[in-house]
């Protein structure tokens, strides 16, 4: 099989997306009702959020408008997962009832066709909710605002997003081995929450442990404070946008692997 | 005979949820790191406010308060508007209705297996860890009577609001964006999150007019209150009984009003 470009994907992906969202469109009452559950979701997330820390003025030596631009930005750093990649959800099932099978025998790669079935527009509501979010607080602090700041938050978010990416990848490909990989996924997903926290609320060891083995840090801490803290970014914030890439890589392979793996059920 | 037929569907219940006892491990671990974020974010927000008490709380109320809230969320929280959601989409809903037991009896017995074995495998050992290493924070007394009885009641409403919002998904065949919402709602506004005591006054008021805070709140309240005079508990559990009556009637009429406009798909 010869190697395709990434234009050849591109406009695969394109085809694919359009036929999902007209699919979607044949459901429009679903369709709405969903949207106002993710806008319900993230308001209520925000009262929660403003409830618990409105009463004080500062965490931690985190002022009240800087957890609130760390929460903007793991809002944004998630939506990625949340739109692009929600067929993991799905994988579970598909594994289990033999559906899977059919991607097995398409000539293009087979993590990329299974997951751009599945576009989740609803996550963009989200997303805008997070920028939102992220502006006020910018404007709050009182960051300085330019051209290059502006640059590396977008690239910082995007890096961001493919940790949270890779370990919902390898949650959902542990039901290639085990039975009932929905918890494992869950627990994984369930990371996106404590993301919005900063690593400091933590003693050393949990600080090492939310670090290198569980990565929640990397999803939101670390990256932000190339904007937050511009006179000390630390080495681990440098270095987050490769942890990124090199997590959805080996994310990639252990899927790829699993599914290579799959035998199908026989019917 | 009657109650012979329930419990045979409870025993049921408890053999098919020991199955899985690899997710069991998985959940432990994932509710394990919930209290670990829990303890060091509430820690760190009174270590910055520099008070003993807020809110009326001290930290360790609001860490039993919290930890107990998630533990019974483990044992309350029953899917059942997925369940109810699926049976609908798939058709299934008309082997159910014609079963020889009313199809909202029917579901709640089905799951009162999961109830006996989460109560004993997560609620009373988190309950028991707790009570130890909080060392006197719990007392024994009246308390724990009026808990047990205020948590059964709460287990009532909880599923009958399930069961109301399940029924919505008759006319909808929406599922993930109802269930998100009433999810979000109930586990926001019953206090589940962050403990009641936190909302701004007005908003405090609103929400003890609702039938949610009877769910997380009213039970909490009573296994926490120190020497909660007799007068007082009565109302709680007084209000709840209330909000049980209530919500069983609604539910029911809901229910049986729109049974006879359902329309099935062939299953």
């Amino acid at each position: 099989m010869k190697k395709r470009g990434l234009g050849f994907y591109l406009r695969i992906y394109r085809k694919i997306l359009a036929q999902d969202l007209k699919s979607k469109m044949s459901y429009r009452a679903d369709f709405i009702i969903s949207t106002i559950g993710m806008i319900c979701t993230n308001i209520s997330g925000f009262v929660g959020f403003w409830v618990m820390f409105r009463n004080f003025p500062s965490i931690n030596g985190w002022s009240y408008y800087e957890m609130l631009f760390l929460y903007g930005f793991s809002l944004v750093s998630i939506t990625p997962v949340q739109c692009l990649f929600d067929n993991n959800w799905a994988l579970r099932g598909q594994v289990y009832s033999g559906d899977f099978i059919k991607y097995c025998f398409r000539p293009i790669n087979m993590f990329f066709y299974y997951q751009s079935e599945v576009f989740d527009i609803k996550g963009l509501g989200q997303l805008a909710f997070g920028i939102g979010t992220i502006a006020y607080s910018w404007n709050k602090i009182g960051l300085e605002f330019s051209f290059i700041a502006c640059f590396k938050l977008v690239v910082f978010l995007i890096t961001a997003s493919l940790v949270m990416i890779a370990l919902q990848n390898a949650a959902a490909a542990t039901c290639f081995w085990i039975q009932n990989s929905y918890y494992v996924l869950e627990l994984t997903f369930r990371f996106k929450d404590y993301s919005k926290y900063p690593i400091t609320i933590f003693n050393k060891a949990f600080r090492f442990i939310f670090t290198f083995i569980f990565p929640i840090a990397f999803i939101a801490y670390y990256p932000s404070l190339v904007i937050l803290r511009p006179d000390a970014i630390p080495v681990l914030t440098w270095i987050s946008p490769f942890i990124g890439i090199i997590f959805f890589y080996i994310s990639y392979r252990i899927w790829m692997y699993g599914a290579s793996k799959y035998t199908g059920t026989g019917s | 005979m009657n109650l012979k037929r329930r419990l045979s569907l409870t025993r049921a219940g408890i053999i098919e949820s020991l199955q899985f006892r690899l997710s069991m491990l998985i959940i432990f671990v994932g509710n394990l790191l919930y209290l670990i974020v829990i303890y060091f974010l509430w820690k760190a927000i009174y270590a910055s406010s520099g008070q003993e008490v807020v809110n009326g709380m001290t930290f360790s109320d609001t860490l039993i308060y919290l930890v107990l809230a998630s533990a019974i969320f483990n044992f309350i929280e029953m899917y059942t508007v997925w369940e109810m959601g699926r049976a609908i989409q798939s058709g299934n809903m008309v082997l159910n209705l014609l079963k020889p037991m009313e199809y909202r009896k029917y579901l709640f017995w089905s799951f009162s297996g999961t109830f006996v074995t989460q109560f004993f495998f997560t609620f009373l050992p988190t309950f028991i860890i707790v009570a130890i290493v909080t060392n006197g924070a719990i007392q024994f007394g009246f308390n724990l009577l009026y808990f047990v009885i205020s948590i059964v009641m709460a287990i009532v409403i909880n599923y009958n609001i399930d069961f109301f919002v399940g029924t919505i998904c008759l006319y909808t065949e929406s599922i993930w964006g109802i269930n998100i919402m009433k999810q979000v709602l109930v586990l926001l506004l019953s206090g589940a999150t962050v403990p009641i005591a936190f909302f701004p006054e007005t908003f405090k008021k609103i929400v003890y007019c609702l039938p949610f805070q009877s769910i997380y709140n009213a039970p909490l309240s009573l296994l926490l209150g120190k020497d909660m005079p007799v007068s007082e508990a009565m109302t709680t559990l007084g209000i709840q009984l209330l909000w049980c009556v209530v919500m069983m009637i609604l539910s029911r009429l809901f229910w049986k009003s729109s049974l006879k406009q359902i329309t099935v798909n062939g299953g």
